[in-house]
């Protein structure tokens, strides 16, 4: 298997490309761009009322940036990458050539995971920057958001191979198992991305509000294992990639 | 060059079987692929493009599997019958980001020589979202062909193109083929075969049931007489003499001037036919295989088959 | 059946005449088909009519619904006291669940007929343009609506046979019904935003992203600024983690600051629990982020009221025009 080669040389400009052009087709980079604005107007209206403030700021760009703007924006960039083009049938033309099938996956998810920097992550760091007095938290909250944006990604870009109801089950991920369960039941803490995410953030600024559960380490390690094997496992499924009947 | 070689090939969903034990050698030139809706032409194209495994059976082209191999795109160019392609791209960027992706030493050349080989000069520089569906299907073999494969598969190539694109077509086809290449294309429509294609796989209801030239394939079915309209100066006493006759097993006046005659032995009726009038004094003014089109021959075959497709 | 001419009849035999016969007898009309659509929109909903996988998904949001209610059930069975109201539910659970609801299927009605271009179909029958989004709008609010009220009877049932005396079954039952009329609130708002978003793409993918991103968005920032505003403020607020202050001063509590109400003017969510209390129901003091909003509740009435018209209104103008798509 091509795991081994670099993972660099594997980024295929056309591809990627056409994947740029067709996520931010017309209306769709307006819909990525709503939730980072109104996080970005959240702050300025929050520091405009209350000047004086300084816990909100992690309130504030914690639950609003990391359990909404980060998981949905990469969810619907990770899923779209390449699962629009499985379900109306043009990825056929992309795979009807001798292209690599890692080449394709890493290079879809280096597009989806850049676009969900800066849509997500970007405006976390700006938020963040605005709030008063919490330059560091910003700074902690971006590079928490930079590497959810990579895990994310790589797990729905992954979905989108697996099942072509791969947003369905990603909002059942998102809201649910993140939002619901993995912050009451304690254990489950190891296989949520977003508290992956909270552990980077956390070490760089450690803040009682980020309520992150894990150490750095636990967080690197777990998110790396977690986006290799996505990438990994969403290679295999695409190199068997069959045409089936009548969609239904 | 071994072309495609399929052997005991099955492939079924759950309790649905698509394609039933089907031995099949395609070799250079123009293969229509013939059969019903249902019958499992789509299934079988997909699975010699590599993009759905065999359930059974072993499926290869110029020796080697396609399933799982993405390096016989390399000779293989695929045009499916989907309409979907990036919609946002110009014509000439979709074939030219298909050139690259192939690694093409010019990328460039070969896409302007795809493009005028299907005639979509004039409107490669349009986005395709404008295309009418005809265009999209030459943009889509302008893609297919943009790196000369050796072997190209088309899943109903003519839909929605008008009659002279359609025409256009098939010259290009015909001479790509002429050309010793493998072409291999599926179609319901009758015309579109028989004139386009040398040798012809017939399935019915996931079964290969006959292959080869069309003509031979009708002399090869024997249980089925043959038709012949004939025109003579005296079609009565014609009549008469091919009643007595072993070959004939049934003579009809049309009522519009001339004679029908069913025969069971194609051969011995062409070469006694004419000595028959001689011998009587008529003359003979026309003499007409009615059934030898594709259309009778298909007709049969689908009729024989039990549960034919939808 | 059509009467049979004869022709040739004799003594013998009478040759009957088959061919082709027209229709002139009486036909459904308009309201007829409205609710034909509307029932195949209910029905939809669900995943039925369609094949095994489009079901998976409202099964499980189902039974996520019903869970407390279950819950609840075998709690009391075992004689503990009632764990869940029939007014707030288990408010962060609901309110996710339908949220994934509402944003995965609201697509399948809508999004799907853009698609494949398929509304010229439906109006070439004799219907106007507004009764196709009447009937979905119909189809969506009542399966909205079994979502919501049927785990409330479910709870109903499963207290009602843990009690006893016909007092206490009394008090259940006057408990339900708000509890019912606060779920129809629900699922007529609900249905009409999340139909409203979802109509505008043919794309399922990105109708159930703005869907999803618009509830989920709105619920984060009316938490968000309530927490906030709580730090701000002089209310009695320990810290973020616990509940507001409707813990344990709901019923003693000075009046709550006028940037506290307004704060969940922001989501749909707390609107709802803002004008059921307004409107007299329980100030329920497991609501995270609900206060009782006094007077003010007319506000949040009205802001629900003007949001509803306004999803309606678009969502009908929607389709105006017969267009493809």
């Amino acid at each position: 298997m091509s795991a081994y080669v670099n993972p660099v040389a594997l980024f295929n400009p056309v591809v990627g490309s056409i994947t740029v052009r067709a996520t931010l087709g017309r209306k769709r980079a307006l819909l990525f761009a709503i939730p980072a604005v109104v996080l970005i107007a959240l702050t300025l209206a929050v520091r405009a009322t209350h000047p004086a403030g300084t816990s909100w700021a992690g309130q504030v760009l914690g639950d609003f940036g990391f359990s909404v703007l980060l998981p949905l924006t990469a969810l619907i960039v990770g899923t779209g990458v390449l699962g629009a083009e499985i379900e109306d049938g043009s990825a056929i033309h992309l795979l009807a050539t001798p292209v690599r099938r890692s080449s394709i996956i890493v290079t879809k998810f280096a597009v989806a995971a850049t676009l969900t920097m800066v849509f997500a992550a970007v405006p976390e760091l700006i938020a963040g920057l605005l709030a008063p007095g919490t330059g560091k938290l910003g700074v902690a909250l971006f590079a928490g958001a930079l590497a959810g944006s990579v895990i994310y990604t790589a797990v729905f870009v992954m979905a989108s191979v697996l099942t072509t109801r791969a947003i369905a089950v990603g909002l059942l991920y998102v809201l649910i198992w993140e939002g619901l369960l993995s912050n009451t039941v304690g254990g489950a803490r190891i296989l949520s991305i977003a508290h992956y995410s909270l552990g980077v953030a956390n070490a760089i600024y450690p803040d009682q509000n980020l309520r992150a559960g894990l150490t750095l380490t636990t967080s690197a390690i777990l998110g790396a294992v977690v986006t290799v094997a996505a990438l990994v496992l969403a290679t295999r499924r695409l190199s068997a990639f069959a045409i089936k009947g009548e969609p239904a | 060059m071994s072309g495609i070689q399929l052997t005991n090939v099955s492939r079924w969903y759950g309790n649905v079987v698509a394609v039933n034990d089907i031995t099949m050698s395609i070799g250079p030139g123009v293969t229509g692929l013939l059969g019903p809706n249902g019958a499992g032409k789509s299934t079988i194209l997909h699975m010699i493009a590599g993009f759905l495994a065999t359930s059974k059976g072993t499926l290869t082209v110029n020796g080697k599997p396609t399933w799982e191999n993405p390096d016989v795109y390399r000779t293989l160019g695929l045009v499916p019958e989907r309409d979907s392609v990036y919609a946002f791209l110009t014509g000439e960027q979709f074939v030219r980001a298909t050139a690259k992706l192939h690694k093409l030493p010019d990328p460039d050349a070969a896409t302007r020589r795809a493009i005028e080989m299907t005639e979509m000069a004039d409107a490669a520089g349009r986005r395709i979202a404008t295309y009418s569906k005809g265009m999209r299907q030459r943009i889509k073999v302008a893609a297919a062909l943009v790196h000369d494969p050796e072997i190209l598969l088309l899943d109903e190539p003519f839909n929605g193109m008008d009659p002279r694109q359609r025409l256009h077509m098939m010259d290009l086809l015909g001479k790509l083929g002429a050309e010793g290449r493998v072409i291999l294309f599926s179609s319901h429509i009758l015309e579109e075969v028989e004139k386009l294609s040398g040798t012809i796989q017939v399935m019915v209801a996931g079964r290969l049931a006959a292959s080869g030239d069309f003509r031979a394939i009708r002399r090869l079915m024997t249980s089925r007489p043959h038709v012949f309209n004939v025109r003579s100066s005296d079609d009565r006493r014609l009549a008469a003499a091919l009643v007595g006759r072993p070959y004939t097993t049934a003579v009809e006046f049309t009522g519009r001037g001339s004679l029908q005659v069913r025969t069971s032995d194609f051969g011995a009726f062409c070469a006694q036919i004419a000595i028959l009038a001689r011998e009587n004094g008529i003359a003979l003014r026309e003499l007409l295989p009615t059934d030898e089109s594709l259309e009778s021959v298909f007709g049969y075959l689908v009729s024989t088959q039990p549960n034919q497709g939808s | 059946m059509p009467a049979d001419t004869t022709t040739g009849a004799s003594a013998a035999g009478v040759i009957h005449d088959l061919g082709y016969r027209g229709y002139d007898g009486p036909r459904l009309g308009r309201a007829q088909i409205t609710r034909a659509l509307a029932w195949h929109s209910f029905r939809s909903a669900f995943g039925f009519g369609r094949g095994a996988k489009a079901k998976i998904l409202p099964v499980i949001t189902f039974v996520a619904m019903c869970l407390p209610a279950v819950a609840n059930a075998i709690a009391m069975a075992q004689g503990n006291q009632q764990l869940v109201g029939y007014s707030a539910y288990q408010p962060v659970l609901r309110d996710l669940v339908m949220m994934i609801f509402v944003a995965v299927q609201a697509p399948e009605l809508v999004s799907r007929d853009l698609r494949s271009r398929v509304l010229p179909l439906y109006f070439a029958r004799p219907i106007k343009t507004g009764d196709y989004p009447l009937a979905k709008y119909l189809g969506f609010t009542a399966a909205c609506a079994v979502m919501i009220e049927v785990p409330l009877l479910l709870l109903y049932g499963g207290s009602v046979v843990s009690v006893h005396g016909g007092a206490a079954v009394w008090d259940q039952t006057k408990a339900l019904l708000p509890g019912l009329l606060a779920g129809l609130m629900w699922a007529v708002v609900l249905a009409a935003i999340s139909l409203f978003l979802a109509s505008l793409t043919g794309r399922r993918a990105f109708a159930t992203g703005a869907v999803a991103i618009f509830f989920l968005g709105t619920y984060t920032l009316a938490e968000i600024l309530l927490q906030v505003e709580n730090h701000a403020g002089p209310g009695p607020g320990p810290g973020p983690q616990k509940p507001g202050p409707g813990q344990s001063a709901a019923f003693l509590a000075p009046p709550v600051p006028m940037a506290e109400k307004i704060s969940g003017l922001f989501s749909p969510f707390t609107l709802f629990d803002g004008v059921r209390m307004w409107l007299g129901g329980p100030r329920t003091t497991v609501a995270e982020n609900v206060l009782y909003p006094g007077g003010f509740g007319a506000v949040y009435a009205l802001v629900l009221i003007i949001a509803l018209a306004a999803c309606l209104a678009g969502l009908f103008a929607r389709y105006r025009k017969a267009r493809l798509s």
